[in-house]
């Protein structure tokens, strides 16, 4: 479902390797490879994806390289990237 | 030197007109790139006049009076004396700029209201649909649907529908009728008129299926329940159930006001029960150097925020304001006054909701334990009830769920959300979350 | 309510469990608010039930016996305000001879302390910097939900036949010789034989409203408020600057470190306080300093985000003392006011004390440290 071309930024998620456009959110680029749940909920667990997408609503939240609570529809890709759900 | 805060129309107007009469301006914004909400393409795309940015993007990379910061998230103010300091995050690292005026443009976001299963993935407001396809080149789903209320949700629409994308229809929750109240508005603004023929020739090209007086007021994860719905939002029956992955429900905006909060500028509530700052002719605040532009001082769309972003500027410079440019702000203002009649959020939302309908993202609270701290626990206004309950008081610092919350404890207890209440909400002096070690390290 | 036998004002923890108490005794109680419950300072605490801070003296003694009553208190009413013997670890920075001499006499007048070492120390609270080698644990140390409480302890009384009325502002009392008859409001006039005044940082204003005068000022403190992290916390912990700090009569903005997890796994980090009035313009140099001094406790703060700040005023009197006890000139008239950051913990022993007084019964303590009759020489 992704429109972007010239993917070559790897990244992984929860352990998974994963592909990005340069520029692109964290959030674009998972839901570009068909993710549909970025974080559990912390009091029952229910899957989220992104909801404002423009770092309002911080539903979107996943641990970045070890710094939690990052909104994955700003922070945009690197190289190299290791990404967790937060829980 | 004048700060201006937020790169989208007001604040890059402000900034190219300050620029032209010889002002250094620095121009902060939170986002990688420019153009806020309004303008975020990364490559062409499909909308209406969507090339008058490119003027203001190129100013903003050549033109040597301006200095832009991107990525920066200003999370605390401060004015002493003649003095502004703001205090910002960029990559993690807090740096501070010190100026004598500034002019906030911060814009707005999509004004969200619940219903059963909005917390589902899939479910996200047309702005995140519309940023993930101009700002990162990526459709939100296999099938989505539109709904809320207002002109917003054509151009979304059609920028998917452009893009390749299934538009299983859009459902508006208001009559185009409803603009028959505002013939002035209308004769002094024909362009809209144009803007409007040019989406409604878009919704034909690419077949939408566009339905009023509809809106979604359930999804179950798989398929949306649509209802008909009177001016008040409430139900007058459902109607049909569509199968989607993805819900764009937008329902008007929610002016940022944080900062213009914590530097004491006067806000005041505006028609549609929206908190906005108090300005005069010149786009001045209440308070001393301080001028505000664009969605912040009432929401009007990119046309009225690029008046007003030319005439903060120049104001800040002490320059006479031409009268075509009032004029242009007095027909836009018409306009913007004409779009709230036309598309009001009605508290009918309200009976959408089942019990465990969550209300709260954040916290995870429900209608029910609202209803609870109001019958059990004797909360008889917003705040104690959040107190109880934690709504509001997640990640969002409710800027999401609070004026709902408190549109909830207002109908329980049959009272009105007084203006008091609506301008505490709307307040936090953390404009930005940032961490201790940053603080730590900050300190003089 | 018709003919109350008591007006209590003010649905704060004070408030709540004066109620209570009155309505355990057979009291039908008409509980007034100017605003609705938990609106002033019990709204903006922390919900401290602590022994660890308080020297020896009648303080320490009213902590003691509150703190029993509390989980008593959690007995009559039900477990549904997070009531928690979560332990109080104090910690000293640098010299601890000061804390150690502070815990021996606290242990001689019943308190619980338990002096650790570096290893007990980092095995209580891991995260804590390594070079801090020295504290004391109070295991008696416990927090509630302070909105919570107050707000399931008036459920209760309305359930025993009391009602409370919000949004009900005090205007002035009708007084006969030197009895107090009926408290005039914006919702109305209440009569009643006996006025409890548990008015917060408002109680001084109550009382020159019945013509009498109380002492009481607010003190301005912050607290922050993170994100939800990991439990990286475990118990309260504080250094040892804090005792000096509660005792100060200085002015001056005083910081020192108070640190907690809660349910929802935001940290709140204290505490600090200045004598500014109501004045509760943000001040970010607090901010940072409160900042600073939790992540030299616990590095691994340094990268939770900060989400919100709380500003509260704690009332308080000239002598750090709570008032406790019937006015000086109006019989019928009492008082619960002035507990400064501790009207929490001080609450339950507090509603006793006055109940005890009113039906002459004997209390666990002699109420007059407390005595509001204690500033009626210096104020005439």
């Amino acid at each position: 479902m992704s429109a972007s071309t010239g993917a070559d930024v790897s990244f992984t998620f929860n352990g998974d390797n994963y592909e990005g456009a340069p520029g692109q959110s964290i959030a674009a680029a998972l839901m570009a490879s068909g993710v549909r749940e970025l974080r559990a909920t912390r009091f029952h667990k229910e899957p989220r994806l992104i909801f404002c997408g423009i770092g309002i609503c911080f539903d979107c939240v996943v641990v970045v390289n070890g710094v939690a609570n990052q909104r994955a529809c700003l922070v945009e890709i690197s190289q190299g990237d290791q990404i967790v759900s937060s829980k | 030197m004048i700060a201006i805060i937020g790169a989208g129309p007001a604040g890059l107007a402000a900034a190219m007109t300050a620029a032209e009469n010889n002002e250094q301006v620095v121009v902060i914004d939170s986002a990688p790139r420019p153009g806020g909400q309004y303008w975020r393409h990364l490559t062409k795309v499909e909308g209406y006049k969507s090339a008058r940015s490119h003027k203001y993007f190129t100013a903003l990379q050549e033109n040597e009076k301006i200095i832009y910061i991107s990525g920066a998230q200003i999370w605390s103010a401060v004015q002493v004396d003649d003095r502004i300091t703001l205090n910002y995050l960029a990559a993690g690292i807090e740096s501070a700029i010190t100026v004598q005026k500034v002019i906030l443009a911060t814009g707005a976001h999509d004004r969200a209201i619940p219903f059963t299963g909005w917390e589902r993935p899939g479910v996200m407001t047309p702005g995140a649909a519309q940023a993930l396809l101009k700002g990162h080149n990526v459709i939100a789903g296999q099938k989505i649907l539109i709904t809320g209320t207002g002109p917003f949700l054509l151009p979304v629409a059609v920028g998917l529908a452009a893009a390749g994308a299934d538009v299983a229809g859009i459902f508006e929750a208001h009559s185009p009728l409803r603009w028959l109240r505002s013939p002035l508005a209308l004769l002094l603004n024909p362009q809209k008129s144009i803007e409007l023929i040019y989406y409604i020739r878009q919704i034909n090209k690419y077949k939408l299926r566009v339905r009023f007086n509809r809106a979604v007021i359930a999804f179950d994860g798989k398929s949306a329940s649509i209802a008909k719905v009177d001016t008040e939002l409430r139900i007058k029956k459902t109607v049909s159930k569509i199968d989607c992955d993805v819900i764009a429900a937008g329902w008007g905006f929610t002016p940022d006001v944080t900062l213009g909060g914590i530097l004491g500028c006067k806000q005041v509530v505006d028609r549609d029960g929206t908190v906005i700052f108090a300005v005069d002719g010149e786009q001045r605040s209440s308070v001393a150097n301080i001028w505000i532009a664009g969605e912040a001082t009432g929401i009007g769309g990119a046309d009225l925020a690029l008046i007003e972003g030319r005439i903060a500027a120049l104001s800040a410079l002490g320059l006479a304001i031409p009268a075509r440019l009032r004029f242009a702000r007095y027909r836009s203002q018409k306009f913007a006054t004409a779009l709230q009649v036309s598309y009001p959020v009605g508290n009918g939302w309200q009976g959408w909701l089942r019990q465990e309908s969550k209300v709260c993202r954040c916290e995870e609270v429900s209608l029910g334990e609202i209803c609870a701290s109001v019958s059990e626990l004797s909360a008889n206004d917003a705040r104690t009830s959040k107190l109880f309950t934690r709504a509001g008081m997640g990640m969002c610092q409710g800027r999401i769920c609070s004026r709902n919350v408190s549109e909830i404890i207002a109908s329980q207890t049959q009272c009105e959300v007084t203006e008091q209440e609506r301008i505490g909400y709307s307040n936090r002096p953390i404009a930005a979350p940032i961490s201790l070690g940053a603080l730590s390290d900050g300190i003089k | 309510m018709k003919n109350p036998d008591a007006i209590v004002i003010g649905a704060g923890i004070l408030g709540a469990c004066s109620a209570l108490s009155l309505t355990n005794a057979g009291f039908k109680v008409l509980i007034i608010d100017r605003g609705t419950v938990a609106s002033g300072t019990t709204g903006a605490g922390e919900g401290n039930i602590l022994v660890s801070d308080k020297d020896p003296g009648p303080e320490l003694t009213l902590a003691l016996r509150s703190r029993d009553l509390w989980f008593e208190m959690q007995e009559d009413v039900g477990d549904s305000f997070e009531l928690e013997a979560k332990g109080g670890v104090v910690v000293a920075r640098s010299d601890d001879s000061q804390l150690m001499a502070l815990a021996q006499s606290q242990a001689a007048h019943g308190v619980i302390t338990e002096k650790v070492d570096s290893k007990r120390l980092h095995e209580l609270e891991p995260y804590l910097h390594p070079e801090l080698s020295s504290g004391v644990f109070y295991p008696q140390d416990a927090q509630c939900q302070p909105m919570l409480a107050a707000a399931r302890i008036i459920q209760s009384v309305i359930a025993r036949g009391g009602e409370l009325v919000t949004r009900s502002k005090v205007l002035g009392f009708t007084i006969a010789g030197d009895s107090i008859r009926s408290v005039k409001t914006s919702t109305g006039e209440y009569a009643a034989p006996i006025v409890i005044n548990a008015a917060g940082t408002w109680a001084g204003e109550i009382a020159s409203l019945a013509g009498s005068h109380l002492p009481v000022a607010p003190r301005r403190g912050f607290i922050l408020v993170t994100e939800p992290a990991p439990q990286y916390i475990f118990h309260k912990v504080y250094d040892s600057d804090y005792v000096v700090n509660v005792a100060s009569s200085d002015a001056d903005l005083q910081t020192s470190t108070v640190v907690e997890g809660t349910r929802s796994g935001t940290i709140l980090i204290g505490a600090s306080r200045e004598r500014v009035g109501f004045d509760s313009t943000m001040n970010y140099e607090i901010v940072r300093k409160l900042a600073a001094q939790a992540t030299s406790l616990f590095p691994i703060l340094r990268d939770v985000q900060l989400l919100r700040v709380y500003r509260g005023f704690r009332p308080y009197a000239p002598d750090h003392l709570p008032l406790i006890g019937e006015d000086y000139r109006v019989k019928g008239l009492w008082h619960s006011a002035g507990h400064e950051g501790a009207g929490i913990g001080l609450a339950p022993g507090s509603a006793a004390l006055i109940t005890d007084t009113i039906l002459g019964r004997q209390s666990f303590m002699d109420p007059a440290a407390f005595s509001p009759k204690r500033f009626a020489e210096v104020l005439r």
